[in-house]
């Protein structure tokens, strides 16, 4: 254990080219796929909370089933359609990172909404009366209720993030790991175990949380300075 | 209040690293004793003191250097005019391939400068070569053009041995460095990377199984290079090692043969890892085996084995820590096991 440790801080500090590009590739990649989920999944889950039709109960449940989709499963979907011989192998999508990104958000964005819609749901009734009493339209009424509910749109970030940044099924199959390219922290840590090197692979495993751990002490003060 | 949080919140993360270290600790002793009790089957009265004095003895190479376990690395451009066709089966004809990139990259490979390379890789890590240049391999002679930024990206599927063992890391950025090319490097079990190529996904592939390059070239996936006179360029070689535990109970260490050795396990039904990826050391191993088991890619022809026999569907390096946890005996690729080895990665 302590070697691991030690290893993981010489290796931040030893400015590796290779683990500078890993890292960087890895919060290219969790940034732009929680942000994208997030502007996504907010309108969709308040858009859900808001319904009151069989449609919208309906969508909640299909939402709610997406949820549980397994990375790998949505990560061969999106192989079998970016490859070389896949219908949508125009985009060039397979072995990018943006193509890594899209798998991500078919992922995280259903969590997103349907955190969104459980919190939403909450106070959806009193704040409707309220909105109808000063005569709100629905697109306001929508803006009101996210609003109110703004600490947990941070929580929910947060969770779309750690989503991101934690998973490897998919990223592994879009990805394809590649040096320099599209290879991530946690396929990293399975290309080092691979090889029998552990202790990178707690090292780096280390960095992870590590990096985890300084988005959640930023996006806190800000949760609590925007909240009170 | 905030430094109380913060406090907690440091607090939480030591615990998480805690948990962290402590799973990569005991990875080496616990599952060694899960497994072993697993495969008590054959040794039930053993197992208790064997638990209690020593875990793992620790994998090592028992045999090596007969000459059917040799493992023999071949490289072949994918060839453009292939029959792709999609999951459905139909027929795709507008695959993009980067043949002026793959017939640059395969041309320095197979050039001096690239065989003297490759022929050296290892000898200041482990003071022996990695790989063996074949005597007859293709050597190509002439002008390999610059990287222009069409063909800049070359797409090489290969299998993890090569990956795994550093051989491309070595290689690569003197390569890209003279001429500009970016190899990406995808690397899975043989099967897998050769699949991978028939999707239309890489421009090269640096396998090692006969049959399934053979396979490959007459599926019309492969194509001659202009100054080759074959789709199949094998190269180098290296050979397979049979690993197992140090105190070797099945001797195979005095077999006479490798299919001796190979049988000798199976009689005596000690604990063997396969890969189970339709891997090329997969298809080396289940050649190896006594042709009476009847023993092939296809996990149902291991059914009635699976008392000793384990087939894990894995990587190299996962089936070798799986072995060295289990006292298992397991073919290897000499350079991956070394590799593993000098990793830290067999734990005793």
């Amino acid at each position: 254990m302590l070697t691991a440790i030690e290893e993981a801080i010489a290796l931040l500090f030893s400015g590796d080219e290779m683990l500078a590009n890993i890292v960087w590739v890895t919060l290219r990649m969790s940034i732009a796929s929680s942000l994208i989920s997030l502007a996504i999944g907010l309108p969709v889950g308040t858009a859900l909370a808001m319904g009151r039709s069989k449609l919208a109960a309906v969508l909640v449940i299909a939402n709610r089933t997406l949820m549980g989709v397994p990375p790998v499963v949505c990560g061969l979907l999106c192989y079998l359609m970016f490859c070389g011989v896949g219908p949508l192998r125009w985009l060039d999508l397979l072995y990018t990172v943006e193509g890594m990104v899209v798998a991500q958000v078919l992922l995280i964005t259903p969590i997103v909404a349907g955190n969104v819609e459980s919190y939403v749901r909450g106070i959806v009734g009193p704040v409707r009366d309220t909105a109808r009493g000063i005569g709100l339209s629905r697109a306001r009424t929508a803006l009101l209720l996210l609003g109110e509910c703004r600490y947990q749109v941070f929580t929910v970030y947060l969770i779309a993030f750690g989503r991101a940044i934690a998973e490897v099924g998919a990223v592994s199959m879009v990805g394809g790991a590649i040096a320099y390219k599209t290879n991530v922290m946690t396929t990293a840590i399975m290309m080092y175990t691979n090889r029998g090197d552990f202790t990178l692979g707690i090292a780096l495993g280390i960095i992870l949380l590590l990096m985890f751990l300084a988005l959640n002490v930023v996006v806190g003060i800000v949760q609590r300075n925007v909240s009170s | 209040m905030r430094k109380k949080l913060l406090a907690s919140v440091v607090a939480l993360l030591a615990v998480f690293a805690m948990a962290f270290a402590i799973a990569g600790c005991s990875q080496s002793t616990e599952p060694a004793e899960e497994s072993s009790a697993a495969v008590s089957e054959s040794a039930t009265e053993s197992t208790q003191e064997k638990t209690a004095t020593d875990e793992a003895v620790g994998l090592t190479i028992l045999y090596e250097e007969d000459d059917s376990l040799i493992n023999t690395y071949s490289l072949l451009a994918v060839n453009p005019e292939a029959p792709f066709a999609d999951a459905d089966g139909n027929a795709v004809s507008d695959v993009t391939l980067n043949t002026v990139g793959a017939q640059a990259f395969i041309d320095w490979m197979l050039s001096d400068e690239g065989l003297e390379l490759i022929a050296n890789y290892g000898m200041d890590e482990f003071g022996e070569s990695l790989f063996t240049v074949n005597d007859d391999a293709p050597r190509f002679e002439g002008e390999i053009p610059e990287a222009t930024d069409e063909t800049r990206a070359v797409r090489l599927s290969t299998t993890t041995s090569v990956n795994d063992s550093g051989l491309l890391d070595y290689l690569l950025p003197k390569f890209q460095e003279a001429y500009g090319y970016e190899v990406e490097v995808y690397s899975a079990g043989t099967g897998k990377a050769i699949a991978n190529a028939e999707m239309g996904n890489a421009d090269a592939i640096l396998v090692h199984s006969k049959s399934q390059e053979e396979q490959f070239v007459a599926d019309g996936y492969a194509y001659t290079l202009p100054g080759f006179d074959s789709e199949r360029l094998s190269f180098m070689h290296n050979y397979f090692v049979l690993c197992g535990p140090a105190d070797d109970p099945a001797g195979v260490a005095d077999a006479a043969t490798a299919l001796d050795a190979f049988a000798q396990i199976a009689e005596g039904e000690y604990p063997f890892v396969s890969r189970g990826d339709a891997s090329g050391t997969h298809t080396k191993e289940i050649s190896l085996w006594p042709e009476e088991l009847g023993i092939t890619t296809e996990a149902d022809s291991v059914a009635d084995y699976t008392g000793w026999y384990t087939y894990s569907n894995a990587g190299m390096g996962a089936c070798l820590a799986m072995a060295n946890e289990t006292d298992a005996y397991i073919l290897s690729d000499k350079a991956t096991f070394l590799t593993f080895e000098a990793n830290g990665g067999v734990v005793e």
